[in-house]
């Protein structure tokens, strides 16, 4: 049993620090990818940009200012900065609920980031800077995982992790893959920059040898049981956690439960060949984006803004 | 201690070599012939050992503590807001066995006979026929709530948490300059300056023998407890905060965590047929007991002000059928007023037949025409204090005050006299704190902790409030004042530990 606001504001910290090292990674790989002076570089910039919503700067600007927008622009509501300091806004208000250990862990993030000297931090070597970053976040969710206890709220925080992962790799896949794109990325470079994008370039060497193709990053990203960033993991995740929490909540199977158990299902018994080679991918991956937006409806409706006459004890 | 090269600076210089002057204020540390006091020993001796750049480096790692465990208060700037920290101080303040004694004493007494005023006032009125306290100075304070009248409480304990402030004037004695019975805060402070001064000076620490601090959280758990006990064996307690923004929002949360309960916004809660609940992910949840941070007006926009919506439509109709306990009980300002202050030896003696252990301050009410043509002669002397204010707000300290100050003061004071009162300036005792490396005497006050429930429990520590300011005698946080931990000893101080 926990407050209907604090699982709210859990589950939206989790969101939000996903999204956090989600932009900072793409930042990073987008960096490291324009120090060659290559189309494939330009590419990557642009598949970064655009699979942050943001096609104006992908033609206007430098990958240099883009990213430094995309992390330290406080104006800017889709940036690091922006979503870390509202993590931990979220985290203050329900600081009796996540461990001391977990709590540093952020504060110090959110302190580095705000500091007067982070412009010149990012300025003075943004790789450095980021992967920082990055390593803040891991300690973070390492930290939650090893001092919380696995109950409610931190299947609230862990639900709020999977559901903003499974959008934002679906969205780089459709950005790559999807029905926008008229002519396929088939530039090594650009594709080994796209699987750095998804943390996976590691995991995917030793799936598949160094022979990089679009069909087979479809298939680790989609469907791999055990990478943590492919969709099929997440919305595992995304189905278990809704499982306990429905469970507890005495309306196991219905609601949240039952959109995140079709979700996965449609991963775990797709037809993997007919999609992949039959270029239908890209309707499975707009389905996964929708459907995850009506999972956070669904929850929203189940555990937090419910009718208060469903709630009064019996 | 193997130190490395050192360049010969007076910044490395151990800082027993620099004087350390008191001036005539009361010491906490060295006595009026230059000696050091016995229970103090142990830590000046170890001061001295330390260079101040070492002093300095340890003072910052207790800031970059207090930084990291979010103990800070929220600057808003017209660019970004900033997070500050509230000032802290590495020296603790300590507090021999015997004179913690008579404090721990003196406080309980003043709580019991306090709780009894309370139940008295919003009871039968007994003290107010009797005359000894006049009946238009309770019944005509703001403070006072009509709407508690005659209303149970559980074991009379109007005020579950009281946190007193105490000052030692230049004669060492401790006396009362002020009661706080409505929400009073600093208690998170007290617990974190003991962990702080834990890593700061441990050998010290374990040598000393410290009474522990560590308790209260379960102390306070189970005060709450108690004023739900009677329709609910394992009542459901909870800390009702007024939010994120609120300046002491840390505390709230820190309390809730220690305590293993829920902290609760008044959007959290619902009143349903007179039963509070809460919602939770999981259905509405009965909530017993409610230890409210948000203060009266706030709390129920039909019982109180309703301009508001930090608290819950028809809690104080649930308070009044009895399903639900709020501590501390609305209303208990009444007993702290200033002005009722001034009565409280009185009230003491009328409840409970004793003298009071502890002594108040003199106190001039302005109410009275002699007092006030008293308190106007000698503004240059006094402090005086407008009864509804607090915080170190609405106050002129006469000596540290100009002609013009006083003046405009004086005509505010005539206007409406019984809203002051006035007090002689206490010279508070001074206490050694770390001050741009050196170590300086500042004014400190003692903020103690007590708990009412089924009993009164003392809580074996303080916050010690600095007026960091030199020469200041303002120790509030919002005017820049710090704090430091404070140690009461468990036994005396052996005379032999002589360094």
């Amino acid at each position: 049993m926990m407050l209907a606001r604090v699982a709210d504001s859990l589950y939206w910290m989790g969101r939000y620090l996903e999204r956090a090292e989600h932009l900072s990674r793409l930042s990073l790989v987008m960096l490291n990818a324009t120090l060659d002076n290559t189309d494939a570089a330009v590419h990557t910039g642009w598949i970064a940009l655009t699979a942050l919503g943001d096609t104006e700067a992908a033609q206007t600007k430098n990958a240099y200012e883009a990213a430094r927008g995309l992390v330290l622009d406080r104006e800017n509501p889709d940036s690091v900065i922006a979503a870390v300091t509202l993590a931990r806004e979220n985290a203050r208000q329900v600081r009796d609920q996540i461990t001391t250990e977990s709590w540093e862990r952020l504060n110090l993030l959110y302190l580095r980031l705000i500091s007067p000297n982070a412009p010149y931090a990012f300025d003075d070597g943004s790789a450095i800077f980021l992967q920082e970053v990055i390593s803040d976040l891991h300690l973070f969710k390492g930290a939650s995982d090893s001092t919380m206890s696995h109950g409610e709220g931190w299947r609230f925080l862990s639900l709020g992790i999977h559901l903003e992962r499974a959008q934002l790799i679906a969205r780089l896949l459709e950005v790559c893959f999807g029905q926008e794109r008229t002519e396929a990325i088939t530039d090594h470079i650009a594709l080994m920059g796209l699987l750095r994008m998804a943390c996976a370039l590691e995991p995917y060497l030793r799936a598949y040898t160094a022979e990089i193709e679009p069909r087979y990053i479809l298939e680790f990203l989609l469907f791999d049981e055990e990478f943590p960033r492919s969709i099929r993991f997440c919305t595992g995740r995304i189905q278990d956690n809704l499982k306990s929490l429905s469970n507890q909540a005495g309306f196991a199977g219905q609601g949240p439960e039952r959109l995140a158990g079709r979700l996965n299902a449609r991963l775990q018994f797709a037809d993997e060949s007919a999609l992949l080679d039959g270029g239908e991918a890209s309707a499975l991956l707009t389905t996964v984006v929708n459907e995850c937006i009506d999972i956070h409806k669904a929850v929203y409706e189940a555990f937090v803004a419910y009718p208060l006459e469903l709630g009064l004890p019996a | 201690m193997i130190k490395a090269q050192e360049p010969e600076t007076q910044a490395l210089l151990p800082i027993s070599q620099a004087p350390y002057m008191p001036g005539l204020a009361y010491d906490e540390m060295v006595a009026a012939n230059g000696e050091v006091r016995p229970h103090y020993r142990p830590l000046q001796a170890r001061m001295s050992t330390l260079t101040s750049g070492e002093l300095g480096d340890r003072q910052r790692m207790l800031e970059r503590s207090f930084l990291l465990q979010g103990i800070t208060f929220t600057v808003y700037g017209a660019e970004s807001s900033t997070e500050q920290i509230i000032p802290t101080d590495l020296f603790p303040r300590i507090i021999p066995a015997s004179e913690w004694a008579k404090i721990e004493a003196g406080l309980a007494q003043r709580l019991k006979a306090l709780n009894l005023f309370l139940a008295d006032i919003y009871g039968d009125q007994q003290i107010l026929m009797d005359g000894i306290v006049p009946r238009d100075l309770v019944l005509g304070a703001p403070s006072y709530r009509r709407e508690m009248q005659h209303l149970h409480v559980p074991h009379g304990a109007y005020a579950n948490v009281c946190g007193s402030d105490l000052i030692r004037g230049q004669d060492g004695e401790f006396a009362v300059l002020e009661d706080n019975l409505r929400v009073p805060s600093g208690v998170s402070y007290m617990l974190a300056n003991r962990d702080a001064s834990k890593r700061t000076f441990p050998g010290t620490y374990r040598a000393a023998g410290v009474r522990p601090v560590e308790r209260y959280p379960d102390l306070l758990l189970a005060t709450l407890k108690s004023m739900g006990n009677h329709w609910n064996s394992d009542p459901q307690v909870v800390v009702m905060t007024p939010g994120v923004y609120n300046s002491a929002y840390y505390e709230h949360a820190y309390l809730a965590r220690l305590m293993g309960v829920p902290l609760v916004e008044g959007r959290d809660l619902v009143v349903h047929d007179n039963i509070v609940h809460m919602r939770t992910t999981t259905g509405l949840r009965r909530v017993d007991v409610i230890y409210r941070r948000v203060d009266d007006d706030f709390i129920d926009p039909l019982a109180f002000r309703r301009d508001t919506s930090l608290g819950v439509a028809g809690l104080f109709n649930a308070y009044r059928a009895g399903t639900v306990v709020i501590c501390n009980a609305p209303g208990t300002g009444v007993a702290d007023d200033k002005a009722v202050y001034a009565y409280v030896p009185e009230i003491i003696r009328y409840y409970l037949g004793e003298d009071a252990i502890l002594p108040n301050i003199e106190t001039y009410l302005c109410r009275e025409p002699t007092q006030l043509s008293h308190t106007l002669a000698n503004l240059d002397k006094f402090v005086v204090k407008a009864v509804g204010a607090s915080g170190g707000y609405g106050m002129l300290v006469g000596p540290h005050a100009s002609q013009k100050e006083r003046d405009t003061f004086a005509v505010a004071l005539k206007a409406d006299p019984s809203n002051y009162i006035a007090q002689p300036t206490i010279q508070l005792s001074t206490a050694p704190c770390l001050i741009d490396g050196a170590i300086e005497a500042r004014h400190v006050d003692l903020r103690p902790f007590i708990l009412s429930g089924e009993k009164i429990v003392v809580t074996p520590g303080a916050l010690t409030r600095v007026a960091l300011k030199r020469g200041s005698l303002v120790v509030n946080s919002s005017q820049g004042g710090g704090s430091k931990d404070t140690w009461v000893l468990d036994g005396e101080p052996e005379e032999s530990i002589r360094p």
